[in-house]
């Protein structure tokens, strides 16, 4: 009996040793290796492109299928549930007296029962569909990933298309989760344990290069860790020292696609766990600028710390995501006003990810960071684009927020994002009551101008 | 699966007959539906308050108590639901749907006096069937700002008006020491008759087969 087990034992050792060996090569000479020398075999746009074909015969099953079957396609939820009335609130209280009485009224003179019409209209069509609660539930498709996580229409079609959509899955889970996590880890290990290393070098020059390249270094990795793909345009327009890079913000991963092609400072409070290690780790090779969880709330200190870092023209530029929140990237929502009362140059990014390939959209209120990583890690792939948009500065009487709502409006415009008004923080909190005041002053304005007329006349 | 309808399908079949919609715009609904609501089975008030767009509008509110009222669900109960589920959130939609070219004048006459039932209901908030002068004026101070252009003295005044109009119309013969108890339904369809309502309190709700989304370059 030992003898008949021993030659299969050594045999099995031999066969792990091999494949462990084969396979650690394989990650060193594709992947971490042009990752620390910042190249690309072209593998990544392959695999993309293959995908993306195979995506298309995927759907286009489906709908045959769902044809041949007449079923009911549940077609992807367009932009609106109601066709809305762009007429203002005037004309529409005009229109519904005149309709209602017969006197001839050429403009809104006192109040009539009538006009509570047009309020109720416009609540319930309010409920119906409105712009905010929209953005922050995740992009619908139109065609099929391979992903059930963002298919409704998923019923057993074909054969054919089961069995792809499970060779996906085991592709996914089995090959590729794995590679990645080992990636992950080996650069999140390697950016911990070199900056700790190059924090130990006096500081000068050499210190801040190689913190530099470090920096580089580890972020490429992880990037190929979520078999990111990007394209980056416009690359003349990178941050310089001093300023400040502000972008749409959709998830965590935003920080390492921006920091994989230049090297910021970051902004942010201190953790515990894992990302404190991290953090106090990178602020040893270079100053990056990390708040205890009190100074937070003091805005004054915020501000100062923000300011003394862009005086500084040997910081790095100071990398910040002014919406607060991660939106789901259909749109750009409200601009905190803090980055931009600073004074300093802006340099504006937009990044838009294509989502046939994954969501990156982390919704927090729905998931939490690891399985938001896992779900990110076992997609197929994340391809995005970054636009480095010209720098912008603050103009002669133009207030914060104005600055902020420029800038805003060019990056939705250069990442092909709806630029909205609304404030990111509507996604936990509630509108304040300003807004209906609004509209009671309007109406009101309506009824009090018209009886100042006929008492002057 | 072949011909077997998935459940949803099925109760929104029933849902079909009950309200007038078209199975399509129930499951754009139904999705907008949990989309309020979180996933889901039940709206509260504190759903839709939390609806920003509904933060402009001055009777936010009343409409939404009539979401949870009772006597909008085409019953005879009063009082209000603490939420609400999917079928009352339909056939509280249902009072803005516009007519189509099939509708008959009888069925016009049922929806126009739907709408008018929606309208009062929402005046009349404790349900005995009247509009007090105190009930009246609370509707007019909301619709007009407390703090802005017109006091609260002005907007007394002006809801004393409306009142008294609808009085002198409904009950000719009344005396200066007569108490006017408040507007009834029948008294309020009166003042509203000559009104068109049919495209004022309607929302015209879009097939699915709109605009299609574009995603990445």
């Amino acid at each position: 009996m030992e003898l008949f087990f021993n030659p299969f034992d050594n045999l099995l050792c031999i066969l792990l040793g091999i494949s462990f060996t084969v396979w650690f090569t394989l990650l060193l000479v594709f992947i971490i290796v042009p990752a620390i020398f910042g190249v690309s075999f072209g593998i990544r746009r392959l695999y993309m492109k293959t995908l993306l074909k195979i995506f298309e015969w995927a759907t286009l099953r489906i709908e045959r299928g769902a044809k041949e079957k007449n079923h009911h396609l549940y077609k992807p939820y367009s932009n609106a549930i109601i066709a809305k009335d762009p007429t203002s609130l005037e004309e529409e209280i005009k229109e519904i007296r005149r309709s209602g009485s017969n006197k001839d009224l050429d403009s809104v003179s006192e109040f009539e029962m009538s006009d509570i019409f047009y309020f109720a209209r416009r609540g319930v069509e309010s409920i119906m569909d409105d712009e905010v609660t929209k953005r922050f539930s995740a992009e619908e498709l139109e065609s099929w990933n391979l992903l059930t996580r963002s298919n409704n229409n998923f019923h057993y079609i074909s054969l054919r298309l089961t069995v792809l959509w499970g060779l996906g899955l085991v592709i996914r889970y089995g090959i590729l989760l794995p590679l990645r996590v080992t990636l992950a880890f080996t650069g999140v290990g390697l950016l911990v344990f070199l900056t700790s290393v190059i924090g130990r070098l006096p500081n000068g020059r050499m210190k801040n290069l190689l913190s530099e390249k470090v920096h580089l270094m580890c972020y490429r990795i992880c990037v190929r860790a979520l078999t990111a793909i990007i394209t980056y345009h416009d690359s003349e327009n990178k941050p310089k020292n001093g300023g400040i890079c502000v972008a749409n913000h959709t998830s965590p991963i935003d920080v390492i696609i921006l920091a994989s092609d230049g090297c910021y400072a970051m902004v942010g409070q201190i953790h515990g766990g894992l990302m404190g290690v991290i953090q106090r780790s990178m602020v040893k090779a270079c100053p990056h600028i990390w708040f205890e969880r009190s100074e937070v709330k003091d805005r004054h200190l915020v501000a100062k710390r923000l300011s003394d870092h862009i005086q500084d023209k040997s910081k790095l530029p100071i990398l910040i995501f002014p919406e607060g929140t991660c939106i789901n990237n259909t749109s750009v929502m409200m601009f905190k006003k803090g980055s931009f009362d600073i004074g300093a140059t802006v340099y504006p990014v937009a990044i838009k990810y294509d989502p046939r390939f994954g969501d990156a959209f982390w919704n927090s209120s729905k998931f939490g960071m690891v399985n938001y990583l896992l779900r990110m890690m076992s997609s197929w792939a994340i391809v995005c684009s970054v636009w480095y948009l010209p720098p912008m500065s603050r103009e002669d009487g133009e207030d914060a927020v104005q600055f902020a709502n420029r800038v805003k409006a060019a990056i939705a415009r250069k990442g092909g994002l709806v630029d909205l008004l609304w404030d990111g923080g509507l996604k936990r909190e509630k509108v304040k009551d300003t807004f209906k005041e609004e509209q009671q002053k309007l109406y009101s304005k309506m009824l009090v101008g018209t009886q100042e007329d006929r008492s002057r006349s | 699966m072949g011909a077997k309808q998935t459940r949803s399908e099925h109760d929104h079949q029933d849902l079909v007959e009950k309200t007038g919609f078209s199975v399509e715009q129930i499951q754009n609904l139904h999705k907008r539906f949990q989309q309020l609501s979180g996933n889901e089975e039940t709206i509260s008030r504190e759903h839709l308050k939390s609806v920003p767009a509904l933060a402009n509008n001055p009777i936010r509110m009343q409409i939404i108590e009539a979401f949870f009222d009772k006597r909008n669900q085409h019953g005879n109960e009063l009082g209000s639901y603490e939420e609400i589920g999917f079928e009352e959130f339909l056939t509280v939609m249902s009072h803005f749907r516009p007519p189509t070219l099939r509708t008959t004048t009888e069925e016009k006459e049922t929806m126009r006096k739907e709408k008018i039932r929606f309208l009062f209901n929402m005046h009349d908030t404790d349900g005995d069937g009247k509009i007090t002068l105190a009930e009246y004026r609370k509707v007019v101070e909301e619709l007009l700002s407390k703090s802005g252009t017109i006091e609260q003295e002005a907007a007394r005044a002006i809801a004393d008006a409306a009142m008294l109009e609808v009085a002198s119309t409904n009950v000719p013969n009344m005396g200066p020491d007569d108490f006017y108890e408040g507007i009834t339904f029948e008294h309020f369809e009166q003042i509203l008759k000559d009104l068109e309502m049919e495209s004022r309190m309607h929302i015209r709700f879009l097939d699915v087969n709109t605009t299609k989304v574009h995603c990445g370059k």
